[in-house]
């Protein structure tokens, strides 16, 4: 078990090239605006990245896909896929969620070759899906017998420790005030993994407007160093 | 739920280039008024209206419209929204819009006022065959409060679900809940206090078209916030955060008369209802 964790940390790892390190997910905006602006301003946003949007999207997609996966219900897994693109409406994030999603699945193909992961890359070689990191996550994770709790929070774990990445870049934040905002975040990550189990699918894709609107406002940023 | 407080249903067909309701339903308390053509295109207007004055504890309403081929329709109310306090349980309104090809359909109710522990929640389904147009708008804003506190409103949960051609392609869950979220401040709505959403799809949304909306909007004095982008499915969505009903209203009115050029080759008439 010990020996299948330590290899679905290789996911979670922000050397992992899934090109996430390119997305920025709105907070280039919140920079530039000179909202986030130190190390604990870019903690306050990550919180409400985390708590008010990966929260409906993508962690609560983890759990309703690992289920999906239990009951081999790979119908449902498809239409998750769908249902997390089409409520991302901001196209820049909408399209790079699929880079990442569709970098993620080749690697991850190459590296476990779970059959599951070949069908969701036919879906999308089909274009009847459009791929998602956080599926593909889920079926490596559940490949790997890892606990559905498990693969939220490593999921969780690895977006938001890439996110931290790109603030101490972009910010910039010294790299031990970024370790201090992961350090600061276990208590966040395992808050939401707690509040997601206790969510359904009517919960599925709640807003941040303000979140959103700035992932929109990137597109329209010429000076960049972000590509969402 | 079969008890519905008032239902809708209305069918629009076209006959000889005018837009004609093929069928037209209405019990309890929802009324549809008379239909109004603002010109010689054939395009009908309807004002949905609310006897009542406004939506009270535990009120279900539901609306069925149906756009046939080639029909031109304008869906509007006659004023605001206006959700009361509902202290046992919450008010439930759900549409079903279905466009049928070479149909325009445009629904712009006025603006949602949820007032002091108001609970509202609102399902719009929207089904579309490729080849028609569909024009969406809302705008939340919260009611007066005796307590003075900005959101004073228990929840308002908006969810809209648009198939294209019987596949989802726009999923919209919008949920304000001022006491379970810090709602008023970052990443949330940024210290604005209203909330516009506005939503075209149409085959013929191109780059030029979300170009010029985005000018229009950027050219806004007020204090607001906004973004546009392009959805998953040919089609555009706009988010604009203000601190009034007015300056949403303006910037949509503008948008509205930029898509309908565009995607109904039609200036629209102004839908002042007063």
């Amino acid at each position: 078990m010990d020996k299948n964790i330590l290899s679905l940390f290789q996911l979670c790892d922000s050397n992992f090239p899934t090109g996430a390190f390119s997305h920025s997910f709105g907070l280039e905006s919140y920079i530039q605006d000179n909202l986030v602006t130190d190390q604990e301003t870019f903690y306050r946003w990550l919180q409400v990245y985390l708590h008010e949007q990966l929260v409906y999207t993508d962690g609560l997609a983890c759990s309703l896909v690992y289920e999906a996966l239990s009951i081999e219900d790979f119908e449902r897994i498809w239409e998750l896929d769908r249902l997390l693109t089409v409520q991302n409406l901001p196209r820049e994030t909408r399209e790079g969620t699929q880079m990442i999603g569709s970098r993620m699945l080749k690697l991850a193909q190459t590296l476990f070759g779970f059959p599951i992961l070949s069908k969701y890359n036919e879906e999308i070689r089909k274009k009847h899906s459009f791929g998602h990191p956080s599926i593909v996550f889920t079926m490596v994770a559940h490949g790997l017998g890892v606990s559905k709790t498990n693969a939220i929070l490593y999921y969780l774990y690895s977006s938001i420790s890439s996110m931290v990445q790109n603030g101490v870049r972009a910010i910039p934040l010294g790299q031990t005030g970024g370790q201090m905002i992961i350090h600061r975040f276990v208590s966040d990550l395992t808050k939401a993994v707690e509040k997601i189990l206790l969510l359904g699918e009517e919960d599925f894709g709640i807003v941040s407007p303000g979140l959103e609107l700035s992932q929109m406002k990137h597109e329209r940023v010429n000076i960049r160093i972000f590509m969402s | 739920m079969g008890d519905w407080t008032g239902e809708l249903s209305l069918d629009l067909e076209n006959r000889n280039g005018k837009t004609v309701a093929g069928n037209v339903f209405f019990q309890g308390a929802f009324k549809v008024m008379r239909p109004i053509y603002h010109d010689d295109s054939g395009q009908v207007c309807y004002y949905l209206l609310n006897p009542g004055g406004g939506y009270l504890d535990g009120d279900r309403y539901r609306m069925k419209i149906s756009a046939g081929e080639d029909s031109k329709v304008t869906l509007t109310t006659q004023s605001a929204t206006k959700v009361y306090k509902t202290p046992k349980d919450h008010v439930y309104q759900e549409s079903e819009i279905l466009l049928k090809k070479g149909s325009y359909l445009e629904y712009l109710p006025d603006p949602l006022i949820a007032y002091e522990n108001a609970h509202y929640k609102q399902k719009n389904v929207v089904r579309m065959e490729s080849g028609s147009t569909f024009l969406y708008t809302d705008i939340l804003t919260p009611g007066w409060s005796p307590s003075g506190e900005k959101f004073s409103y228990d929840t308002i949960q908006l969810k809209t679900e648009i198939y294209l051609d019987g596949k989802l392609g726009v999923f919209d869950h919008i949920k304000l809940s001022p006491e379970d979220n810090s709602v008023e401040g970052l990443g949330f709505m940024e210290g604005f206090t209203h909330l516009g959403s506005l939503m075209a799809v149409s085959e013929e949304t191109d780059n030029q078209l979300l170009d010029e909306l985005y000018d229009k909007i950027y050219s806004e004095q007020a204090n607001i916030k906004f973004g546009l982008s392009k959805l998953a499915i040919p089609g555009l969505s706009i988010r604009v955060l203000a601190n009034s009903t007015q300056i949403i209203e303006r910037i949509f009115n503008d948008c509205h008369k930029i898509i309908s050029r565009k995607l109904n080759h039609a200036t629209p008439r102004s839908l002042r209802k007063y």
